[in-house]
């Protein structure tokens, strides 16, 4: 018997822990709503193929049709995907730098873009009931100021921005996320254009790197029996050699090893082959080595022109990427990259077979090959 | 009787000769005061119910005592006490109410009782409203009690005077055993004396009424010799007959709804000379004489009652000793001839009577058959069973399976008999996974709760109505009480027993006649057990969703979440709806993706409907209620509920 969209979904995405908890397929409807780090089919929906079925990009995504859709060309298998510019950054506000995480990049931009009316609202992710992370729409620098700060568990973020999409009020959302949401969001622009489709409310993506991200429920277990979850200010993954989880609380520091952490990771993370954001207006990171400096990829024209804006108004302090810690984060990406086809085609067990990724197999052989 | 003394023509007419119109229970209800019964108990149960409930009515009339028992065990045992110290007492269940009773009924049929006592059982054939099939005669047979069936209206009623009678004759209790065609039927019935009644109730001490100590077997042998007597007694009995011609074709054996069935059979096939019906109405122990009389005239017999093999059985018992080498050719449910399960109508005799007398009958053609159900099925569309609109189960069942879908661990939900067994139906989204007995929810989750050890990890819930909760979730909880069993007991307190129609019961603060009475605090009595209660209203759906959640988290032990609010159909009888609900057609987004018919094809009131035309959901203001839960439920807000005072 045909499955009917949601239990496609079901079936062949959460069950088969595919599922990213990016929120793409939740704050549309009744059906499928995100709780505690699941994605819960709640009813049976009999639409054979709706908007959930369309916007999960773990289900079937086509990286080339999303890439030209975006960018306008077709997807390379190279290091960090469409790049225009890259820098190091930091925001020139002292108050946003002890608020954000390293530079302050993201917390800057989007106030900026908020301001400069580049955006009219900005879907951020906070920690909620339960130290769980949710979206959440902010208006103002002050509500942006409140979430500034990254948080390294996954979360339903564009079930947020669906239903702030959907709600009407917005017209020209911002939305922070990670490489997983992002491209969630390019995944919506390849939908059928017959589909309502909340994607036509979205007016920037900045995008965060990311190696991977933690089982919501049982790492805030993990958590709360090191510390009170109310306590903690700030979490922060040192770049390597630290190989640290560090706690900041209002009482000082505690550090994990991260060896630790690994077993909190969300098993849908090691099928990802995206470390930097590739479908993001701007992708932004730790500048490693560089304290307190973020890594800055300028991707889209519409990216560009955000951050010239920026530098000219001097809201960020701009420079060069020293070539060293652009090879390291090329390589570094790469890295994830490979790792990521390699477990997808380990579980396939059929080099042919790229579960969710539809790519043309013969370029991706000579991509892990290379 | 005196002029304008009687204003009805109900059970308690005071008018000798007069031929009235009663339903079947109406009549065993009639017989029961002809007979001067003191005290009426009952659990309800279909088709037995009517019984304390007519009875109720004229209880101060005819100085009754009537109760709605908390169960059948009770209520027989309450029905006994009288008879021991001397008053005429009847007792009404049915089928698996027997069976709740069986244990004191069993010891009863050792000790004997002393004045006239009638188990009536109301026996759903068909299992119109039952959990189950089943043929309370074979616990005449095992217990060794006189067991009669009445025929027809009348005989309903005369039958049941007379069991008295028989009762108080050999210090036994009398089952009176029906179906609902003839409970629940009606027929005309003439009338008999009302007596006088006065009675002098006195337990008598010197006499100690238990089986004895070791030496039981002494009291069974003494009870295989009563019934001899009472097979002897039975073979003159008023109640059976033989209509038909000497040596027929066809001999059939009926008893109950078998016999009216058979008799319209034999005139629809005009066989009345062919074959001959021996009715019976005092089916055990079977009046062996009287039946060998026919048997030997015939070679082909046919057996026509209600749900079991039962006369069959013990007429082919019979039959092994009668004449040695003849044979015999039996037919009935063991052959196949009639279904052996189901319901029995009228065509299903004709049809088998029609096959083993070599005739042929067709009810109707199949091709008109066939465009009768076509045109049917064009005005009343298939319909699943379904909670009424505004009923608290549903709301109830839809905050469950959200928390239970949210939870994630697969929680299972264990449940019994009430109108919320439904929710192992679409109607309660198929949440609801057992139902056996009367409180057996309670004690399967009981038993579920314990298993942690062995590596059972699902969470585990319960639900019973407020009724149910006493009859006989009770011992159950008392005993994961003490086990310490980990589970939810979601008690539906609809304040009533709703099923079988709104009959009193503990925890109701009024009694069967209607009385102010004690009300049994469900709370309380949960809290001594030293069980965590928490009370909701289901119709808030979200927060009844969230206690579950919460208590789902709790681990040891029995935790109970009251979910309370009174059954829709005792609020229509006076107090209306609480809202007016209305569907903002600009809101609803009807089929399209992000809605699909969210109320009407998942939620499922029937007070929502579906307009094809329109693509619209609307209110169907001649079903709502206005609960107002579906306000709760439309992912668009597009309905809207205004609160009504």
């Amino acid at each position: 018997m045909e499955l009917t969209g949601c239990k496609e979904l079901e079936t062949k995405v959460i069950q088969e822990n595919l599922c990213t908890f990016c929120g793409a397929c939740t704050g549309m409807c009744p059906y499928f709503i995100a709780y505690k780090g699941r994605v819960i089919l709640r009813d049976t929906c009999n639409i054979s193929q709706g908007r959930c079925h369309n916007f999960c990009p773990r289900l079937s995504v086509d990286f080339n049709d999303v890439h030209r859709a975006i960018f306008g060309t077709s997807y390379r298998w190279d290091s960090l995907g469409n790049v225009l510019e890259v820098s190091i950054a930091r925001s020139s506000d002292n108050a946003i730098r002890s608020k954000g995480q390293y530079g302050g990049v993201v917390t800057a931009l989007i106030s900026f873009a908020l301001k400069e009316g580049f955006i009219d609202s900005a879907i951020l992710t906070c920690p909620e009931h339960d130290g769980l992370p949710e979206g959440t729409l902010a208006t103002t620098k002050k509500e942006v100021l409140l979430h500034a700060r990254s948080s390294y568990i996954a979360a339903p973020t564009i079930g947020a921005f669906n239903s702030a999409a959907q709600s009407g009020k917005k017209e020209r959302m911002g939305v922070v996320g990670t490489p997983c949401q992002i491209l969630a969001l390019a995944h919506m622009r390849v939908a059928p254009s017959d589909m309502q489709n909340n994607v036509k409310k979205l007016g920037l993506t900045i995008g965060l790197f990311c190696t991977w991200a933690l089982s919501s429920e049982e790492f805030i277990g993990f958590l709360r029996e090191k510390v009170s979850l109310s306590e903690i200010k700030k979490v922060d993954i040192p770049p390597p050699p630290a190989n640290v989880f560090e706690i900041y609380t209002t009482s000082g520091r505690i550090s994990v090893p991260l060896d630790e952490i690994r077993r909190f990771i969300r098993p849908a993370c090691t099928y990802c082959t995206d470390m930097t954001a590739e479908f993001a207006d701007i992708s932004i990171g730790a500048a490693e080595g560089i304290e307190g400096w973020n890594t800055v990829l300028v991707r889209s024209e519409k990216g560009a022109e955000l951050l010239n804006k920026a530098k000219r108004k001097k809201i960020l302090e701009i420079h060069t990427m020293p070539a060293q810690n652009l090879a390291h984060l090329q390589e570094a990406s790469l890295l994830k990259k490979k790792r990521g086809l390699k477990n997808i085609i380990q579980k396939t067990g059929n080099a042919d077979d790229l579960l969710y990724l539809k790519a043309d197999t013969k370029t991706v052989k000579e991509f892990l090959n290379g | 009787m005196a002029k304008g003394e009687e204003k009805t023509l109900g059970i308690d007419a005071n008018w000798p000769g007069k031929v009235v119109l009663l339903m079947g229970i109406e009549a065993i209800a009639r017989g029961a005061l002809e007979a001067g019964v003191g005290v009426a108990t009952a659990y309800p149960g279909t088709p037995s119910s009517e019984l304390v409930d007519r009875l109720s009515k004229v209880a101060k009339k005819f100085n009754m005592y009537v109760e709605w028992s908390v169960n059948e065990k009770v209520a027989l045992e309450i029905a006994g006490a009288a008879s021991l110290s001397g008053i005429r007492a009847i007792s009404a269940m049915k089928q698996n109410g027997l069976s709740v009773a069986l244990d004191f009924l069993s010891g009863l049929a050792y000790t004997g009782i002393k004045k006239g006592l009638v188990l009536m059982v109301g026996d759903d054939a068909g299992a119109l409203s039952s959990s189950n099939e089943q043929d309370s005669r074979h616990i005449a047979r095992m217990l060794d009690l006189p067991l009669l069936e009445p025929a027809t209206y009348q005989e309903a009623k005369d039958m049941a005077k007379w069991a008295f009678e028989l009762s108080e004759r050999f210090s036994t209790v009398c089952i009176l055993r029906s179906t609902t065609r003839i409970l629940h039927g009606r027929g005309n019935v003439t009338l008999g004396e009302l007596p006088e009644t006065t009675y002098h109730p006195r337990f008598d001490t010197s006499q100690i009424c238990a089986p004895p100590m070791g030496r039981a077997s002494k009291s069974h042998a003494a009870l295989h010799k009563k019934l001899e007597e009472i097979r002897r007694f039975h073979e003159a009995s008023p109640f059976n007959a033989y209509v038909g011609p000497e040596n027929p074709e066809l001999l059939l054996i009926t008893s109950g709804t078998g016999w009216l069935y058979t008799a319209e059979a034999l005139k629809t096939l005009a066989a009345e000379k062919r074959a001959g019906i021996l009715k019976l109405g005092t089916t055990w122990p079977l009046p062996h004489n009287l039946v060998s009389k026919y048997l030997i005239q015939a070679d082909k017999i046919l057996f026509v009652e209600e749900v079991d093999a039962f006369l069959e059985a013990a007429v082919r018992d019979l039959a092994a000793d009668l004449v040695p080498g003849r044979v015999w050719r039996f037919f009935g449910k063991s052959t196949g001839h009639i279904s052996p399960f189901g319901e029995l109508n009228p065509n299903i005799v004709i049809g088998a009577i029609a096959n083993l007398l070599d005739m042929t009958y067709r009810p109707r053609k199949s091709a008109y058959q066939k465009e009768c159900d076509r045109i049917a099925s064009l005005y009343v569309p298939s319909r699943d069973l379904q909670f009424c609109a505004g009923c608290p189960h549903r709301a109830m069942y839809w905050s469950l399976k959200d928390a239970l879908r949210l939870d994630g661990r697969d929680g299972v939900v264990t449940g019994d008999i009430g109108c919320y067994s439904m929710g192992q139906s679409p109607a309660g989204y198929s949440q609801m996974k057992t139902a056996h007995g009367m409180g057996s929810g309670v004690g399967v989750a009981s038993g579920l709760g314990k298993l942690k050890q062995f590596g059972f990890s699902q969470p585990v819930l319960t639900v019973c109505g407020d009724s149910t909760f006493f009859h006989a979730s009770l011992p159950a909880l008392v005993n994961s009480a003490h086990n310490e069993s980990d589970f939810i007991l979601i008690l539906l307190d609809n304040s009533g027993t709703a099923m079988t129609g709104f009959q009193p019961h503990p925890g109701i603060d009024r009694n069967a006649i209607g009385d102010s009475a004690p009300k049994v605090d469900a709370v309380e009595l949960c809290k001594a057990l030293g069980i965590p209660v928490t009370i909701v209203d289901p119709y808030e759906v979200k927060q009844t969703r969230d206690e579950f959640l919460r208590i789902l988290k709790k681990d040891k032990g029995p935790k109970v979440v009251i979910c309370k609010r009174e059954c829709v159909l005792i609020r229509a009888t006076g107090k209306g709806a609480l809202f007016k609900v209305k569907v903002n057609p600009e809101k609803c987004l009807g089929e399209q993706c992000g809605c699909n018919r969210y109320c009407t094809r998942v939620f499922g009131c029937p007070g929502i409907r579906w307009d094809r035309d329109t693509k619209k959901a609307e209110i169907d203001e001649a079903v709502c209620s206005g609960c107002g839960v579906c306000a709760h439920v439309c992912p668009q807000s597009a309905i809207d509920r205004e609160a009504l005072s």
